[in-house]
């Protein structure tokens, strides 16, 4: 638990939130391209690929907001 | 192409615009990591992707089940080409001409019946993909392609029963259905076959198959 806090007390919240909104402009990418091209490899790459990224994204956010949290 | 212009589409892509707005809105501002840019991160990381996430998925699945999509694969150029030709006799085509399913035809006849029939389509279909770009066949000439792939297992009857269920009486007397009721039911003979209601996709095969 304690190295988990000083993990957090180290992470670099600017940088992270940073790749997590890259992570999630890439996801979205995708997702737009299996909507607007609709052939087989857009479309799954749609609803498995982009998802992994969103949710990598997602994650970054989260744990950025528990070390500002923890900071605080 | 594509499913824009249907209501997952359209609802994937207004919240793909707004997310993309918010999240390159904090990479050029790079705004402090105040309360109100954690709640707009919020929005741009979590709310708006997650919508889209869930339209995507809604589209895709929708999408999936069409004619246009098994056709986009250039192996299955054959058969797309064969169920668009209004002159085209093969049984694929007279059921692709059916006004109420003819846009989903190949997933219609092709989807596995019963409770877990769509979800083992839907597995069987990624199969399909990753053959296609991870096993080579992406890289076939189209005349390889239909000489040496077949079905992967036989076509079952209980797929064409979705439709012909054999209740009425005018499949019920055919004579040809009462002498080998019991062939159909175990799949034994195939109503798809040259002897019934010929093959489906017949320009593929060698005369021995047909």
């Amino acid at each position: 638990m304690r190295r988990l806090v000083r993990l957090l007390s180290k992470w670099p919240s600017e940088k992270a939130l940073r790749a997590a909104c890259v992570l999630g402009l890439v996801a979205i990418a995708i997702m737009v391209a299996g909507v607007l091209d609709g052939t087989s490899l857009p479309v799954v790459a749609s609803m498995s690929v982009s998802q992994a990224f969103g949710v990598l994204a997602g994650f970054l956010y989260a744990v950025t907001v528990a070390a500002e949290a923890g900071k605080k | 192409m594509g499913s824009a212009a249907t209501p997952f589409g359209a609802l994937a892509l207004a919240t793909a615009a707004i997310a993309a707005a918010l999240l390159v809105h904090h990479l050029v501002a790079r705004p402090p990591l105040t309360l109100a840019t954690r709640l707009r991160l919020l929005l741009g990381l979590a709310v708006f992707p997650f919508l889209c996430a869930v339209a995507t998925t809604g589209s895709g699945m929708q999408r999936t089940t069409e004619r246009e999509f098994c056709g986009s694969c250039h192996v299955m150029g054959a058969h797309l080409k064969d169920v668009e030709d209004p002159t085209s006799t093969s049984l694929a085509s007279r059921h692709a001409r059916n006004p109420m399913f003819g846009g989903h035809a190949c997933y219609t006849c092709h989807a596995d019946y019963g409770m877990l029939g769509y979800p083992m389509t839907k597995l069987t279909g990624m199969g399909h993909v990753w053959y296609y770009y991870g096993g080579g066949y992406r890289d076939w000439p189209l005349e390889k392609f239909l000489a040496e792939v077949r079905i992967a297992k036989p076509f079952p009857n209980a797929n064409c029963r979705q439709c012909h269920s054999g209740t009425l009486t005018s499949f019920r007397d055919a004579k040809e259905h009462r002498a080998m009721a019991q062939e159909l039911e175990q799949n034994r003979v195939s109503c798809a076959s040259a002897g019934c209601h010929g093959v489906a996709h017949p320009f593929n095969k060698r005369p021995e198959e047909l």
